[in-house]
């Protein structure tokens, strides 16, 4: 959950970071602008910096222990630009435009190959969700259809067999519900 | 005719419930959707605004008067709130219409834009190029939204319908076709276990297509209808077909 709202918000906060240091704000004014919200978690991460930045300590160690909380590349990255920016004065605003055309393009490939993904979903649920139940509907009714035929087929207990039925309509859904999942888990954040 | 088909769900009090619920659901599922076609018209239609007060700007007019211009210009939903706040400004401060519109949007766009513009303002940054990047960037986020929409719609559509309506169909079929009461077929059991899985199918159904379109909780209002139609084809088809 964390990672899908890193991904959906780091871009406003690249083009905030872009607009507010590009008019000449600090980067720790920039931050503090960021924290106060708007950004979801990002706006939480930054608030929960601030405070400690204003408890006294270092701006340096703040953003490495933020670094190791990071669970996406493109916030990592930002966060790494930050850094690099406290501790070597880099140009951070050509570097975090850089980043923002990057991840333009890394989201709308990502949106591609997502609506590519879930292309085959509706099939694969259908096939699942289909078949499942017609062979478990067969088996059971089998009991009372095959009536008198247990020297072909063996006794057969209705009540054994609808318990094999309800474990398979049960199993049935599991597979229906994790095939669904490749929608949550691919989802692109936008 | 009535008397029969209410006959049908006599022993069925868990459907008759889903049945209440699915009326009083669908009914609150239909603001979402009403509110979700009002903003992404305001969110279509915002590119263009930020790219006409830009241009507006380069042009020499101030943001209050390009803003003025755009909503006389505009005739949806975004100039139509865009002229009710710069009517209500007259009475505040340009800053505090900025927000009242942000907020009278309900679009997190919208709010993104309107806070980066006011922090544009009070950091005297260059406004004409901010206004220009932002209407590209939101033009292309728009278009990503609506490419999934279109692609994923369809597909969307197709697996409620198969899971809800043609699955529980066939399945009352071929056990109304081979097993019918009529023939003192026992199946009692068999057919609350089916029934109760086409609720539960339908829920993963709607799930999925919610996802995919990436409005999980709207389309949960509409659980309990697609829950209840699906239950009633396999019960109702079950007792038609089987006699």
């Amino acid at each position: 959950m964390r990672s899908l709202d890193e991904s959906k918000e780091i871009l406003y906060v690249i083009r905030t970071l872009d607009v507010l240091m590009g008019s000449g704000v600090g980067l720790e004014a920039a931050i503090h602008s960021i924290a106060q919200g708007g950004y979801g978690v990002i706006s939480k991460d930054f608030s929960d910096l601030m405070v400690n930045i204003n408890k006294g300590r270092q701006m340096e160690k703040e953003l490495r222990s933020l670094l190791k909380k990071a669970e996406t590349d493109g916030y990592k990255r930002v966060i790494n630009t930050m850094l690099n920016n406290v501790t070597q004065n880099t140009d951070i605003i050509e570097t975090l435009r850089k980043q923002g055309e990057r991840m333009e393009e890394t989201r709308t490939e990502s949106v591609k190959e997502y609506i590519e993904e879930l292309g085959g979903v509706p099939e694969t649920l259908l096939s699942i969700g289909m078949i499942g139940p017609i062979i478990l509907a067969i088996l059971g009714i089998a009991p009372q259809l095959m009536e008198g035929a247990e020297e072909l087929f063996g006794e057969m207990d209705q009540s054994a067999i609808m318990r094999i039925v309800n474990v398979g309509l049960i199993l049935t859904l599991v597979g229906m519900a994790l095939i669904g999942l490749k929608a949550h888990t691919k989802d692109p954040g936008l | 005719m009535l008397y029969g088909i209410l006959e049908m769900f006599r022993n069925e009090p868990f459907l008759l419930f889903l049945i209440t619920i699915s009326i009083a659901c669908a009914v609150g599922g239909i603001p979402p959707i009403l509110e979700r076609q009002r903003r992404r018209s305001i969110e279509n239609d915002l590119p263009a605004m930020l790219e006409a007060l830009s241009d507006s700007l380069g042009a020499g007019l101030g943001l209050q008067q390009a803003m003025m211009a755009e909503a006389e210009r505009n005739s949806g939903t975004l100039g139509k709130l865009l002229r009710e706040t710069l009517l209500e400004s007259h009475a505040s401060t340009f800053d505090s219409a900025l927000a009242s519109f942000a907020s009278k949007s309900r679009s997190p766009q919208v709010q993104r834009v309107m806070h980066l513009v006011s922090t544009a303002i009070e950091q005297d940054a260059p406004l004409q190029e901010i206004l220009a990047n932002m209407s590209r960037d939101y033009e292309r986020l728009n278009d990503l939204m609506n490419r999934r929409e279109s692609d994923l719609m369809g597909r969307a559509i197709l697996i409620i319908m198969f899971v809800s309506i043609g699955l529980p169909f066939l399945i009352a079929f071929i056990v109304g076709l081979f097993a019918p009461r009529s023939q003192g077929f026992q199946l009692e059991e068999f057919n609350s276990s089916f029934t109760l899985f086409f609720g539960a199918a339908s829920l993963v159904a709607i799930g999925v297509s919610g996802r995919m379109l990436g409005r999980l909780r709207s389309y949960f209002w509409w659980a309990p209808l697609w829950m209840a139609v699906s239950m009633s084809i396999y019960h109702v088809g079950v007792l038609v077909i089987g006699g």
